[in-house]
């Protein structure tokens, strides 16, 4: 048959895409920098951060306490705050002063304040205010004390009208009805506690295979370009054709990687925390192929920009923490500034993370994460175009190289800079003949 | 000393030089700040949501149950969708698009009227953070408010005087403050440290990728014969520039923040700026004890990426200090802007003044003696240019 003789298109694209394959899987186990990047990034992230978080949560805060009223009813309120996971009395004090001062100490986050005529206002059936100070230097410490002082606030309210309530004669199921004639039943089926780790690991799992991926990726592709040898320079020794055999024949190097990779860290990662892990694995390991799929080629588009070894993380390190909040975690995607929104569809973690997160945390299954992966395969055949097109400019750049340093020459000339002059004053002799290389198109 | 200031010249014109060829060091530094604080301010600038998706499934369809939707529709934080059927809305929490939702169950509205005491389940996704937070807090208060309404409407039957109901229905309140940021902002309250935190962040990695770029292009040897041997010169004329830059920043930070955002500031401008000076300098000295210990361009940026980064995590604004791990506590100490986060705490929050932060101060100048530790180490690496270059 014509498909399988040995100079078939087929056959030779296979050949070409295999040999490219075959030496970006050298270049990348070959270089420390990446392989500690890939195998130890993507793992040390996650476990640092697991380590950092513990449990997640602040139990049992400090609380100062300033108790005007010095009644029964005043001190069963401050017992029941005592009694909360939440809060936990530390101070008693004597004045709001001396409260202020041990909150400006950092010694408590909280202070709690009963004014004189608390118990004498609930004698007479009137309202009786309790004053909260929240120490605002931390989220957390202002959801502790609202949480726990809320929690009292309603049992005391049972507590109190119970009493109010036989007093006026009313008791059982009467009293009840007066008292919670509508009963609530609070259900917080995936992170019961709201524990900080659960929430933040979801999405620092899939960032990190995204980020290290494009880190990795940048880095190796940045000491291409430095040396000369970029890959972009390979459809030359291919007379000009196979663009699709470079994009696809390194993606496929970092498929096999990344499946890897992705493995250990959605699942073995979890695994080691106890951390819940609700869905079919098969389903999460599609969601994953998806997503690496989609991160390579993202990362083979906006690595064109790295021209140099390290400089990926001096320019890119920052895009980690803002990319976790386009994921959508913290702040609601129903918050998001239209601008922003758009923005955030440039990455694949926005759905990478909220798809994990459904998937995963949440229990759902494949058709749960139904949108992000239609979004994630519209990125993905985007961002396989563009990273085509980068190589096609890239290798456009390179063959033009010198006469690019002609231009930088021009354009010196012209504001006064002599480029001579100051590749020697920067690095010697070595500077200048550094430059000449690059005149002549030898170096990057 | 007219020698040593000519000498400090050339360097520092060299360096110059360096900044104008390498467009990275202004990309990195001034771009990348300005949008950070562009992304952070405006992405928060509402504060706290509002309007977050909340599910409401009326299986009762009564005058009470749709005055219940439309009141939870009219709070600031929520905006309600209708469902038909729980599973829906049970799969729609799933895919993250609801934040939480209420279930009114079947002849809810004639339990209540014959005082049976229904039950009203609601649910709430907590993957989603603030938005869980927001809209458990939301929910809850609607359902307080729906049993008070019931039992306002039964103790008016028995003839109660409208003061005295109240009294009955709510007989205490919480009367809630927020120091430091009165009015919950989240942005506010972010801002203040992530955005010192990703100056930080700037800071040690351009000052080593700026030493550290030397060793890896062999210019080194170049540099320390132009400051006539002398590494401290050197070093000193090298910094220079980019401590120009990197405090200029700082200050335009704080300006930008308590001056042109108008930011709640309990201290003075004056000692903030103090504070990020001494955060930047800190920062700088821990850049360039880190390329000294790890004479390897490569190396040392990855190791200052996970330094910077953890930095932010252990300042202690997002989680407390007091919530992590015991063993993991004391680490918090080794990054400086734990120490600005504290500084702060002092001088925005509390506007306690110099008596009260200057600990944190002394922490962070502390630092500037950490490069001493490794610079004999440094100076070995530039003369001889024996690690690794890649």
């Amino acid at each position: 048959m014509k498909l399988f003789r040995k100079d078939s298109y087929v056959r030779t694209w296979l050949h070409h895409a295999w040999e490219i394959c075959n030496n970006e899987l050298k270049m990348i186990f070959t270089d420390g920098g990446a392989i500690i990047i890939f195998f130890v990034g993507g793992l040390l992230y996650p476990v640092l951060y697991n380590y950092v978080y513990g449990v997640g949560m602040v139990d049992d805060m400090p609380v100062a306490v300033v108790d005007m009223c010095h009644s029964s009813d005043s001190r069963r309120f401050i017992n029941k705050v005592d009694a909360t996971r939440e809060c936990e009395i530390a101070y008693d004090c004597i004045d709001m002063l001396e409260a202020e001062k041990l909150m400006q100490e950092q010694k408590v986050h909280g202070i709690i304040y009963i004014p004189s005529d608390f118990s004498e206002k609930l004698a007479h059936l009137e309202q009786a205010t309790v004053s909260t100070y929240a120490d605002m230097s931390s989220f957390l410490y202002y959801k502790c004390l609202t949480m726990g002082t809320s929690y009292v606030m309603l049992d005391e309210l049972k507590t109190i009208q119970a009493e109010h309530y036989a007093a006026a004669g009313f008791s059982g199921e009467d009293a009840a009805m007066l008292i919670e004639p509508v009963r609530r039943e609070e259900n917080i089926p995936y992170n019961p506690a709201f524990s900080y780790t659960i929430f933040f690991l979801a999405a620092a799992l899939m960032l990190a295979i995204q980020q290290t991926l494009f880190y990795g990726s940048a880095l190796l592709a940045g000491t291409l370009r430095e040396q000369n040898r970029s890959f972009a320079s390979l459809p030359d020794r291919l007379q000009g054709v196979g663009m699709g055999r470079v994009v696809l024949g390194r993606a496929a190097a970092y498929m096999m990687v990344y499946t890897f990779v992705g493995t250990v860290v959605l699942f073995l990662v979890p695994w080691l925390f106890q951390y819940p892990q609700r869905a079919d694995m098969w389903e999460v390991f599609i969601l994953m192929l998806f997503f690496v799929a989609d991160c390579i080629f993202f990362s083979f588009t906006w690595s064109t920009l790295i021209r140099r070894r390290e400089t990926v993380f001096v320019l890119f390190l920052f895009m980690s923490p803002v990319l976790m909040f386009l994921s959508g975690v913290t702040w609601p995607e129903s918050a998001f500034p239209d601008l922003w929104r758009w923005f955030s569809y440039l990455f694949p973690s926005t759905f990478g993370c909220r798809a994990f997160m459904n998937l995963n945390t949440a229990g759902g299954t494949i058709v749960t994460i139904a949108p992000q992966l239609f979004w994630i395969t519209i990125q993905t055949v985007v961002y396989y175009m563009t990273a085509n097109i980068a190589v096609f400019v890239e290798n456009r750049v390179i063959k033009r190289r010198i006469e690019r340093q002609a231009i930088r020459d021009r354009i010196a000339e012209r504001l006064g800079i002599d480029r001579d002059k100051d590749a020697y004053i920067i690095g010697g002799k070595e500077g200048v003949e550094r430059l000449r290389q690059r005149r002549e198109g030898k170096i990057g | 000393m007219k020698r040593f200031f000519k000498t400090l010249g050339l360097v520092v014109l060299r360096e110059l030089k360096i900044i104008r060829i390498r467009p990275i060091f202004l990309l990195a530094s001034v771009v990348v700040l300005a949008f950070n604080a562009f992304f952070y301010t405006t992405f928060l600038r509402d504060g706290l949501p509002h309007d977050m998706p909340i599910g409401v499934v009326d299986m009762d369809h009564s005058s009470t149950s749709r005055n219940f939707a439309s009141q939870l529709d009219a709070t600031q934080l929520g905006r309600v969708i209708h469902y038909d059927d729980h599973r829906v809305a049970q799969s729609d929490m799933q895919r993250g698009r609801i934040m939480g939702y209420v279930v009114i169950p079947e002849h809810f509205n004639a339990e209540v009227q014959a005082q049976h005491r229904p039950t009203l389940p609601f649910y709430i996704n907590s993957l989603y953070f603030v938005g869980g937070a927001l809209a458990y807090k939301d929910i809850m208060q609607m359902t307080i408010l729906t049993g008070g309404a019931v039992e306002r409407q039964i103790l008016r039957m028995k003839g109660t005087n409208e003061r005295e109901i109240m009294g009955r229905i709510q007989p205490i309140v919480l009367d809630q403050h927020q120091i430091g940021n009165t009015t919950t902002n989240y942005g506010i309250y972010l801002n203040n440290v992530l955005l010192p935190g990703v100056l930080e962040m700037i800071v040690i990695l351009l000052i080593i990728y700026a030493v550290g770029q030397e060793l890896k292009y062999g210019t080194s040897k170049h540099l320390l014969k132009m400051a006539r041997g002398s590494m401290e010169t050197a070093m000193f004329g090298k910094l220079l520039p980019y401590m120009v830059i990197f405090l200029a920043l700082g200050l335009s930070l704080v300006f930008f923040l308590y001056h042109w955002m108008h930011y709640p500031l309990s201290g003075s401008i004056w000692n903030m700026c103090v504070g990020i000076t001494a955060l930047v300098l800190a920062s700088a000295a821990v850049a360039l004890l880190i390329i000294s210990m790890v004479p390897t361009l490569r190396l040392a940026i990855s190791v200052g990426a996970i330094y910077s980064i953890l930095g932010i995590t252990m300042a202690g604004f997002t989680l407390p200090v007091d919530g992590m791990p015991e063993l993991i506590r004391p680490l918090a100490a080794i990054f400086p802007l734990r120490h600005y986060y504290l500084f702060y705490v002092q001088e925005g929050i509390y506007g306690a003044g110099f008596a009260a932060w200057w600990p944190y101060l002394v922490y962070l100048l502390l630092f500037l003696f950490l490069p001493a530790l490794g610079f004999r180490r440094l100076r070995h690496a530039y003369e001889y240019l024996d690690y690794p270059r890649n």
